[in-house]
């Protein structure tokens, strides 16, 4: 029983099983039953079985034990009550079969394709399976690394944003467990080839048969199965057994514990593992399985990846990194390259390499130094940090006077928000065009965001970039901390993605003014947005990476206020290239089909979407629309919603207001206490964003919460009252019962 | 405004009447090349930035100082150096002086002795930060707020490095560390002057920022001047 527990929390919050968690708790229930059954089989190991229990119930030297038990138990028991009366604040359990069945044929580019018993056809060229994997792995740096990651962890960096999170290949749990031509029907039909069972309207896989050969998906699978160190499953003889399906509870909000973290992921402390003396011999056969895709073969960042990446791969051959303890003008130290590999890029595709062995680590820190020729001839200067100063109130201000007075302005804007005067100038010292950091979003810091990691790279600088050392530029050295707590002061630690939309009851009229304080008041839910890849033109490097949503219904209205970041507010300019800024918000368009979502990207000619939007040339609109690009805006009297929207420091607040109800049913309406669906796009017209060049999130829950009530104050006691009478009769029969016993002998 | 310019070209004139005046007389058996760069074709007209930020001391419009071309076709800003010149760069009685005035680099290319200390002023009152491309010397960028009005750097190695402001992405200037004594700066109107060469044939270079380098043979003799010009063009 103990070790049942035991296995119970350590898997939960632990280890990560090697299976399902579905898997892991049916097993665990089986072995419980079949305990209780083995103890139960006679008396006497029933009896000997329940002693202990009942000493405890009866005897009188187990008194404290006895009252303790009597005090957790209607604690813990009122504590679910109270977790199930108040939790409210969550997306509701969808029940997802996570490999479905597959259908027995599909039809692939016109042709019919039977998936039972279908084998991978390159598997037979042996001779070129090299190839074969290294041109997967290539369409894979150039399609899939966004979401499903470099790591294939399903954590990319665009991996944020969808709910359902991508695919965990190395999980032995996904392909692990499936044959190829299981991920051939998964790769070539996407979220939309997806059965009923598994809520394909929730998935923003995309149909890549639009996009890929056959041959290219039977190579990406080869890439997947060869990186990741798996075998795939293979047909039984007479493969006609059934598939096995697995079910999987997804709740709202609970992501696997490592997405949580991955955020702001980084180590804040210098990496701790003693500096190692690498093998550049070995480090070059590691980066050529897990670098070269994006650092190129040359070390020279020119590689199939990097000419969609932004910010680019880092080419080796300067000698030039960002992400540095030594001084202005020197090149990193070991550790400062081997904490960069381990912990990766914050916000751009370069993950934490963690996965790879310390050792591969550091082979790979001598073999990358050895693309700079003579960079690393002597050993860097280190830069001399100033005496650390706590956060504190006093530090913060005179951090916001040095950081006016030095101008971080000019580049970082004055909130910080990567919207300064100089910004769209910006270029790095090989020509590309660069954005600066946006200071309200330490988690996207390139070097990590703590303070210490802020105060470093104002004293070192970031090379090759824009960004200047600070060292020898502020008026006395502690102003560098100064200045690193006020960043750190302009935004919090990590992002807090929410899963779920509350929108809470008012009463009253509900105020239009985006900066009225009522709107500060009312909890905010962020919601994260990626770039849409899936049509063309794709947006491979979204300018708006987030919104905030704050939402409220009176009687009559629902309003939403939405916050989100955008360097410049911008117009239509044919000239400069700029499109109106633009957000929408997406619901479907009809509420008839429950549960059942359209296509998330503006629905599908059978299932259109209804839109909430706004666009700075024309102000709020409503729309319906079937698919990207055949929008079709609603006329004067039929748009309902009203909204004004304001702009201030690379910010923009928008409120947009509309009745809730509709007597039409194909309208859209806000009925209370249901589960609704929303999704939302925004398009940054000033980075050229139009059209299908937008960010997106999946589809999310919404819901009107009935007005406040004292249920989750008055149940849980009740409960645990309850709980305490039960546990008294009980601890009663049983003495009654041992004194019978002992009346009886 | 005619009459502006032509007191503006007076005033070069004079001012460098004056200085070539009161140079000192070439020193005991060396010769001199004097000589001018001139701009083969027909001259560009300069690119004209618009400035959006600053304008209280950028002011409202920059001339692109990549080739400036003056009266007969002189060209401006090309460095003339004499090939495998030996010796070190001597130290100059006075610190040299870069300036960042009205948002420009002052001068817009200058010659550093190596190992050198160079100063390097921030006249305007806003921020500015000094970014190099320097390869042989560490690479610089450092910021230089409107209360930081000296920073003093150091190039040891000699080489030709740009100069940028990421904050204000018109800037541009070019510092040619200098290795031997032999460099002269050509000015408005396209004249140079190196002084102390020895006696002999040389290869004398002229470099220009956009325009490219290009080398020809002088023959000096002592204490008379050899004279040399140089064509250069877009190619």
């Amino acid at each position: 029983m103990l070790v049942l527990v035991v296995m119970f929390v350590l898997f939960r919050f632990g280890i990560r099983p090697p299976a399902p968690w579905s898997v892991v708790t049916l097993y665990m229930t089986i072995v419980l039953i079949a305990v209780l059954v083995y103890v139960s089989s006679d008396s006497d190991s029933w009896r000997s079985f329940l002693a202990p229990i009942r000493s405890t119930l009866v005897d009188d030297s187990k008194r404290p034990i006895r009252f303790a038990l009597m005090v957790l138990i209607p604690l813990v028991v009122g504590y679910y009550a109270y977790s199930q009366a108040a939790a409210r604040i969550e997306a509701p359990a969808e029940l997802r079969a996570i490999h479905p069945a597959p259908p027995a044929s599909i039809s692939f580019k016109g042709k019919t394709l039977d998936v039972q018993g279908l084998d991978n056809p390159l598997r037979k060229d042996a001779a070129n399976f090299r190839k074969h994997v290294a041109e997967g792995a290539v369409i894979y740096i150039k399609n899939c690394v966004y979401c499903h990651g470099d790591n294939l962890d399903g954590a990319g960096h665009f991996s944020h944003a969808f709910n359902p999170p991508p695919a965990n290949f190395t999980d032995p749990g996904t392909i692990a467990m499936l044959q190829e031509a299981y991920l051939f029907w998964r790769i070539a039909k996407g979220g939309p080839g997806l059965p009923k069972e598994s809520k394909p309207w929730n998935s923003v896989m995309p149909a890549w048969e639009d996009r890929l050969s056959a041959e290219d998906i039977w190579k990406v699978i080869m890439y997947l199965y060869d990186a990741t160190g798996y075998q795939p499953r293979r047909w039984e003889s007479h493969a006609a057994a059934p598939h096995p399906q697995v079910v999987e509870a997804r709740r709202g909000g609970s992501f696997p514990l490592a997405f949580l973290v991955a955020p702001v992921g980084r180590v804040l402390a210098p990496p701790t593992e003693a500096q190692q003396p690498g093998d550049p011999a070995q480090g070059k056969i590691i980066y050529e399985k897990k670098c070269v895709l994006c650092h190129g073969e040359k070390g020279d960042a020119d590689s199939p990846a990097a000419p969609q990446l932004d910010p680019k791969p880092r080419d080796f051959t300067k000698g030039k990194y960002k992400v540095r303890t030594s001084a202005s003008g020197q090149p990193p130290t070991d550790s400062d390259l081997f904490g960069v590999i381990s912990d990766g890029m914050p916000g751009t595709s370069m993950p934490a390499w963690k996965v790879l062995s310390e050792k591969d680590r550091w082979n790979l820190v001598a073999y990358v130094k050895s693309f700079a020729g003579g960079a690393f001839k002597e050993p860097p200067k280190a830069a001399a940090l100033p005496k650390e100063v706590a956060a504190s109130k006093e530090s913060v201000a005179r951090g916001k006077e040095m950081f006016e007075a030095i101008e971080c302005n000019k580049c970082h804007g004055n909130a910080g928000r990567a919207d300064g005067p100089s910004a769209p100038e910006l270029k790095d010292d090989w020509g590309n065009p660069l954005r600066p950091a946006n200071l309200t979003k330490p988690w996207l810091f390139r070097g990590g965001g703590s303070r210490l990691q802020v105060a470093t790279r104002l004293v070192t600088g970031l090379m090759g970039t824009p960004m200047p050392s600070f060292i020898d530029s502020v008026e006395k050295p502690e102003d560098i901390w100064h200045v690193a707590n006020y960043v750190r002061s302009l935004g919090p630690d990590r992002p807090d993605y929410a899963t779920f939309m509350p929108v809470r009851a008012v009463a009253g009229e509900i105020p239009d003014d985006p900066a009225a304080p009522f709107w500060a008041q009312q909890p905010p839910a962020n919601f994260s947005l990626a770039g849409q890849v899936i049509v063309d033109p794709r947006n491979f490097n979204p300018s708006i990476d987030g919104v905030t949503v704050r939402a409220v219904y009176s009687e009559a209205e629902i309003a939403f206020h939405l916050t989100w970041d955008d360097p410049t507010a911008s117009k239509p300019d044919p000239k400069a290239k700029t499109f109106a800024d633009q957000i929408a918000l997406e619901f479907p368009a009809t509420a008839g089909k429950e549960g059942e979502r359209p296509y998330v990207l503006m629905g599908d000619g059978s299932d259109p979407v209804s839109l909430l939007l706004w666009t700075s040339d024309g102000g709020v609109g409503e729309a319906t629309a079937s698919g990207i690009g055949k929008i079709v805006p609603k006329m004067a009297d039929a748009v309902k919603a009203t909204g004004k929207a304001v702009f201030a420091d690379g910010q923009y607040r928008l409120v947009i207001k509309r009745p809730r109800g509709s007597k039409d049913p194909n309208e859209l309406a806000f009925p209370v206490g249901r589960f609704l669906s929303v999704a939302f796009m925004a398009w940054d017209g000033g980075a050229g964003e139009t059209e299908s060049r937008m960010s997106f999130s999946s589809w999310y829950y919404l819901r009107l919460e009935e007005p406040a009530s004292a249920r989750p104050y008055v149940i849980p006691p009740l409960v645990a009252l309850l709980t305490v009478g039960l546990e008294l009769l009980v601890v009663r029969g049983a003495r009654r019962g041992a004194q019978g016993e002992q009346g009886g002998n | 405004m005619l009459k502006w310019v032509s007191v503006l070209c007076a005033e070069v004139l004079a001012v460098a009447l004056i200085t070539g005046a009161s140079t000192p007389v070439t020193a005991q058996g060396g010769g001199s090349i004097v000589g001018e760069v001139k701009f083969s074709g027909t001259p560009p007209a300069p690119k004209v930035i618009k400035v959006n930020k600053d304008n209280q001391v950028c002011g409202d419009e920059k001339k692109s100082e990549d080739v400036i071309v003056g009266a007969n076709k002189g060209l401006q800003n090309a460095v003339v150096s004499v090939v495998g010149a030996k010796g070190p760069a001597p130290k100059p009685a006075q610190k040299t002086v870069l300036d960042q005035k009205g948002c420009q680099f002052v001068p817009h290319v200058l010659v550093v002795p190596a190992g050198a200390d160079l100063d390097i002023l921030n006249s305007d009152g806003v921020l500015h930060n000094i970014h190099t491309s320097s390869t042989a010397n560490p690479s610089l960028n450092k910021a230089q707020p409107k209360f930081k009005k000296v920073m003093t750097e150091k190039f040891d190695k000699p080489e030709v490095i740009q100069l940028k402001c990421d904050v204000h992405s018109w800037m541009a200037g070019w510092l040619v560390v200098q290795a031997h004594p032999l460099y002269a700066v050509s000015d408005a109107s396209g004249a140079f002057k190196l002084d102390n060469v020895p006696p002999g044939k040389h290869q004398v270079e002229v470099w220009h920022e956009t325009l490219g380098k290009m080398t020809q043979e002088v023959e000096v003799k002592a204490g008379a001047p050899s004279k040399v010009t140089f064509e250069l063009g877009k190619k």
